[in-house]
Order: C-alpha cells, then structure tokens, then sequence
C-alpha cells in the first residue's frame, strides 16, 4: 500500500523533495554543536511569551496558550522522571501520582496558613520555596526507596498493580487524615515563592497569574531535569539500568547490584516526581487530594510509553499530544482550526464535530492510546539504542 | 514460554493455608466479643456476597492470565459494560419498578443472558482491536492498550449516561422484616440470590474446563502455546474462548452488582476490578478454583478484616500515642491493595500455587 503510494506519479517527485530537503536540513543541523543547538532552543522557547503576530498585533500566544503550555511543561517534567524508572531501568511504576503528591504535600503543608501541621507564621521564611525544591527532591528520593523495597522482588504487571495500589492508598491517605492533610478540602492559599531583585524583572513574587514568569520558570527547570537526567542515562548507573531492562537475571549474573540500582532508579525517579509536585502546589495556591488521582499516573505512563520509553523527545512530544492537544481542544482557535476541515468531514453541516471532539476528547484519548500501541509498539519517537533492539527482535521473530 | 512446575503430594500446602486462615479468622472472631455474635455475622454474609462478586470477575483475570500471561486491564468495565446490559433489559424492555411479579424471573435471566451476550460480543472485539495484534509485542504495550481500552469505555459510558447514576429497579426486597430469618441471623433474598447463582456458574465453569474438550484444550494452551498448537489445538479460537467466558461471568456478576446495589455508573469498574485481580493473584493467578476461593476470601478480608485490625491495632495506635490512626471505613478499599502487597511479597504463587510475580 504504502509503496504503491510511493511510486505515484504525483506523490513521488515531492516525496523526493522533501526527502532532499530533510537530508540537506539534518546536514546543517547536525554541524551546529551540540550545546549551541540547547541554547538556541531554550533561547527560542523562553521567547514564546514574547512573540508578537506581524499581522494582527499583540502577543501571539496570549495567557491561556501560557496556562497550558505551563500544564504541558510540567507534564514534561514529570514524564522525564517516570522515563527514568520506566524507560531506562524498565520498571512499570503506575503510582507515579504517590511522588508528586508526596512533593506538593511537602510544601503545601510548610506554606499553607490552612496547614495542620505548622503553628507559625509563614512569612517569616520568605525564602520557603526555593529552599523547599532540593528538600522536595531529597524527600521524593527518600518515599521513592520508601515504596521501592517492598516491590523489589515484583516485576512487569505486578509491579503496576502494586504500585497502582500505593498511589490509591495516598490519595486515601490525603483525603481522610483530615487533621494532617486537611482532608478533601485540601490546602489552599499557599503563598506565592518571592523573586530575588533581577534587573527586568518587574513583579517581585511568583503569582498564580504570572504565567509569563512560571512558563520561563519551568522551561527553565525541563532544561534543568532532562539535562541531569541525560547525563544519568549516559553514566555507569544508566548502563546498569539498561541491562535490568533488558534481562534482570543475566544483569545480576554479570555482577550489577539489582537492589541497589533499582532502588536508585525509584529514588531518581520520584525526586524528579516530588520536585514537579512543589511547582505544581507552588503555581496552583493549593493542593487538593483530587488533583492526585489515578489519572495522573495514567496520564504520564501514558505519554512516556506513546512517546516512546527511554527517549527524551519522546517524553516531550507524548506531553505535547496527551496533555497539550485536549487542553487545545477547548479553546475557540482548536474550532476554528478544525473548521478548515469542515469540507473533509461529511457530516459537517448538521453537526458540530470540533465540539464532539472537545467533550469527547477522553473517549479520544483511550482509542489513541490503543491506536498508537497497535501502529507503533514501540512510541512515536522510540530511543535509538531501543529502536535497534526492537528492529532485532523483529528480526529473531 | 516453559511452563511453571507443578506441585505434587497428597495434601497440597495451598489448601492447609486455606484452612488456616478460614480457622484464624474464626479464632479471632471469637476472641472479640465486645461487638457480639450478630455483628460479625452481618460483616461474614456481606463479606460472601461481595466475594462471590469479586469471584466472578476473578475468574475473567485469571482464565486469561492462565493463557495469555497478560493481566486484562479492561476487564473492570467489561463488568460494567454488563452491569449497564442489565439495566437496559430490566428498565427498557422490562418496564423496570412497574414489572409484575410473574415476569421478575424471566426478566432477571434475560437480562443475565443479554449482559453475557453483550459482553463476550465486546470482549471479541477488544481482543481482535487492541490485543491480538500485540500478542508478540513488548510487554508493556499490550498494558498500555488495556489501560486505553479501559479509559475508552469509561468515559464512553460517563458520557452516554451525562455522568449521573443509573438505577436498577428495586426488585428483590430489601430492608428490615424484608428477609430469611435463620434463627441466630437473617439473611437477605438477593444475597442468597447471589451466593447461589454464583456458586453455580463457578460449579458449571470448573466442570466445562475439567471435562469437556474445550477445557482440556484451555488448559493445554495454558500449559504450553507452541506444542498445544503443534497438537491441533486452534490457539487463537482458545484464547478468544477464554475471553468470551471471563467477559460473560463478569458480565453476570455486573447484573447481579446492580441488582443487589441498585446503582451503577460508567467508572463502577475500576475498584471491583483491582479487587478482583487481588483476589485472582490471591488464589494464584492462572489457577480456577483459586480465583473463586481469592474472590470470597477478599470479600471477607474487606468486610471482618478491617473492623478486625481496627480491634487489634487500635490499642497499641492508642498506647503509642497515635490513636487517630485507626482505619475508618474508607479504608475499606485499602484492605485488597495491603492483601495484594502482602501476597505478592510473602507467597507469590498464592494460596493455591502456580509461581508468578517474578515472570511476565
């Protein structure tokens, strides 16, 4: 099909076109260094707020673009984490959610007036949240070993049940132990994290509602994670990931230390979880039980797995689909973007399919899921170590 | 795939742990009596009844595991699915609170009947859609599938009904003076209902997979793929035989759900379903009987089991100052997750056997 598709007397020459100009584009791209090429992409997504429309005036992605793009950045933040515990050491943890609760309880209850758990005045301590992100990754790292050693012998579909079961058991645990959690209500009225005095920057503390600020603050932090966690994959412990991966029996028969390296992985994973949890509890105000449910956990297994395990981009494109593309979907431009596909749909006239789509959009989100598994095992964008694996599997099969 | 060996001996330690615990749970039921005699009796019946649920569905997980080595995430709202099968038959063909008494019995089979059909017709395409093809796929792609499966139907049944309840129509009588009165308890119509009609079909599958030829040649897939299809044995036709009956005696025990707690709604799946799968690992996965004894042993373990470790942890919680840590009765949910750890830590092959947790 495809390659009759291929040889098409009309698709071939601008399928050849394309294939120069991808090759000659790879070129260029490729002999620009390595951290030039960071740069300019951090350097190009730090600018997004800032981009003005030539022809209508204005920003062109105005706050509710930002407010998603936070929501997808964090999203990102987390899938770089659980990519560590599932894409490189290869275990199915599905109660990622139990991390990042753990991390937005943990500033929560420090910065809440509403908090339980603390007697004094918070303002005292101006500098809370700043200090509270490396206690957020040193205590996620912490509940990470926590919940990993009693799931150590457990592999494949039990370690996702088990785990599955001690994200619930959090919530639970949020939601009645009313007198240290403030039960189903939550914690509200976390104050914003101050900013030091930068020279431009002219707002003094990080409010919900300075998107701009949060935005750059996360893409920031992405940069951040999947540096710290590219160099992790690269290291000794990422090798010993691998051959867990790969064959937990052999790996140990080749002297790596099982436990120790999966605890690591746990540790690494959730100290990335917990650190997304503060943000998170920082940018809301609140934390409430409900935002840590079961879909949470989903929802990132789901976009390391679509995006392709163990594979960075692949985290940020999985991101960008499962997360972003719903949010999109409620906006007025998703149905004048749609709208172009009016002529396409046959239904078009008597129906207003974009909104269908929009409140549809988990129906969607459950076929995609299976769509992309069915079509490509592997994720959209799998690593290139496992791309070769599994092109050797296909093989030996 | 090399099958898992096989204990042999006369008395098999499963069945002396199943005794055990039936004779611990006893025990301690005994040794506290500051409830009284009727209370654990009202926590044992409701405890059956929920087990011979969760027994039912168990069976869907354990059947396939047995031949696919793959847990069927979407199992959970294959239940649902019959629970709302259910609903249609007895509410829209049947006339739901206006039936009269002389069609309450043949409405309850059909609808049974119908949420059967409806839910093996559903598994057999889930199946060919989302599992077959990643039969030979990485291992978590098939999970990731079922999971999108079960997320699918979901929020397809929120959205069909706007999210709201669905009510089952009020057909056994339940209530004060409404029920069979035993002498030292008394016990409700539908919960009898239950326990039999659920005995029964557990009776009716072990004989199916003991007897007949098709159940030999479950077993034989279950055993080993490869030869079992060297042998004749239409694999594929088993596998989706295995499906079909899981997703029919979930799809009755959906019915049965919304005919005993009259309201059902798209996400009633999940819990029943993780409990389910517990009970399955419980009984070791893979094995038949096992399920069913995990089902009731869940049942029971949820109901006694947390007014039972409230009654023996409070004291010490209160002695070492934290007597606010006992379990309310949200716990409840709890109790299935704290068994399925446990199991899966101190016997993974379960009560009655079969080695997991460590492959798959």
């Amino acid at each position: 099909m495809r390659e009759r598709l291929r040889s098409n007397a009309i698709v071939k020459p601008v399928a050849d076109a394309l294939a120069v100009a991808r090759r000659r584009s790879e070129r260029a791209y490729g002999s620009v260094p390595n951290a030039l090429r960071l740069f300019l992409l951090a350097a190009l997504l730090i600018g997004v707020p800032f981009y003005e429309d030539p022809f209508a005036g204005g920003v062109i992605f105005d706050e509710r673009w930002l407010a998603v793009f936070r929501l997808v950045g964090l999203y990102i933040m987390l899938g770089l984490g659980l990519n560590v515990v599932v894409g490189y050491a290869g275990l199915l943890d599905l109660g990622y959610v139990a991390f990042f609760a753990s991390g937005a309880y943990l500033y929560a209850l420090l910065a809440s007036p509403a908090s339980p758990a603390i007697d004094f005045p918070i303002d005292d301590v101006p500098w809370l949240f700043w200090a509270m992100l490396p206690a957020a990754l040193f205590v996620g790292a912490l509940f990470g070993v926590l919940l990993g050693i009693p799931v150590l012998p457990m592999r494949g579909d039990y370690l996702a049940i088990v785990t599955l079961g001690f994200g619930e058991i959090i919530r639970l645990f949020l939601i009645n132990k009313t007198d240290f959690t403030g039960g189903s209500q939550g914690l509200y009225g976390i104050k914003a994290p101050p900013l030091p005095d930068f020279p431009g920057l002219n707002i003094t503390e990080l409010k919900s509602t300075a998107l701009t600020e949060w935005y750059i603050f996360i893409v920031i932090a992405i940069f951040i994670v999947a540096f710290c966690a590219t160099r992790l994959r690269d290291s000794r412990m990422g090798r010993a990931w691998e051959a867990i991966r790969e064959d937990e029996d052999v790996a140990e028969a080749m002297g790596i230390d099982t436990i120790k390296y999966k605890l690591m992985a746990f540790a690494m994973g959730a100290a990335i979880g917990s650190l997304g949890g503060t943000i998170f509890a920082a940018f809301q105000g609140s934390a409430i039980p409900d935002s840590f449910d079961l879909l949470v956990s989903i929802n990132v297994v789901s976009l390391v797995v679509i995006g392709g395990m163990g594979s960075t981009w692949g985290v940020v494109l999985g991101a960008v689909i499962l997360i972003g593309i719903p949010d999109f979907l409620r906006f007025r431009e998703a149905s004048d973007f749609l709208g172009l596909f009016d002529p396409l749909v046959p239904f078009a006239d008597t129906h207003n399919w974009a909104e269908d789509l929009r409140e549809n959009r988990f129906i969607v989100f459950g076929a995609l899921l299976v769509a992309v598994m069915v079509l490509r095992p592997s994720g959209l964008i799998p690593s290139r170590r496992r791309q070769i694996e599994f092109a050797a599997a296909a093989e030996e099969a | 795939m090399s099958s898992p060996p096989r204990r042999t001996g006369k008395v098999p330690t499963g069945w002396l742990l199943a005794i055990a615990v039936v004779v611990i749970y006893v025990g301690v039921v005994l040794i506290d009596d500051d409830k009284g005699w009727s209370f654990w009796l009202d926590q044992t019946r409701n405890g059956l009844t929920t087990g011979s649920l969760y027994a039912l569905i168990a069976l869907g997980y354990t059947m396939v595991y047995g031949v696919l080595r793959m847990i069927n995430f979407a199992h959970g709202e294959v239940f649902m699915i019959g629970s709302f099968t259910g609903w249609v038959v007895l509410t829209k063909v049947f006339g739901g609170n206006d039936m009269s008494d002389a069609v309450i019995a043949p409405a309850i089979l059909v609808a049974m009947l119908a949420a059967a059909v409806v839910t093996a017709g559903s598994v057999i395409v889930i199946e060919r859609i989302a599992y077959r093809p990643l039969r030979h796929a990485p291992r978590l792609a098939p999970l990731i599938s079922a999971i999108g499966v079960s997320i699918f139907l979901q929020n397809l049944f929120l959205r069909l009904t706007e999210g709201r309840f669905r009510q089952y129509p009020r057909i056994f009588p339940q209530g004060p003076g409404e029920s069979v009165d035993l002498g030292f308890t008394s016990i409700d119509y539908i919960e009898i209902f239950l326990i039999g009609s659920s005995i029964l079909m557990m009776l009716a599958l072990y004989l199916f997979v003991q007897r007949t030829k098709m159940g030999v040649s479950i077993r034989a897939v279950a055993e080993d793929q490869e030869v079992s299809a060297l042998m004749g044995v239409n694999v594929n036709r088993v596998i989706a035989l295995t499906f079909v009956i899981g997703a029919a005696l979930a799809g009755v025990a959906g019915v049965m759900y919304g005919l005993w707690l009259l309201n059902i709604k798209g996400t009633m799946g999940f819990l029943p379903g993780i409990k389910a799968f517990t009970a399955a690992v419980l009984g070791g996965i893979g094995n038949i009987p096992g399920a069913m004894a995990g089902g009731f042993l869940i049942g029971l373990a949820e109901s006694v089991g947390r007014e039972q470790l409230n009654s023996v942890f409070n004291p010490v919680l209160h002695w070492i100052g934290a007597g606010g840590l006992g379990l309310g009765n949200e716990w409840k949910d709890v109790v299935a997750f704290v068994v399925l750890v446990g199991v899966l830590l101190l016997r993974p092959t379960g009560i009655f056997g079969e080695v997991v947790g460590k492959r798959a």
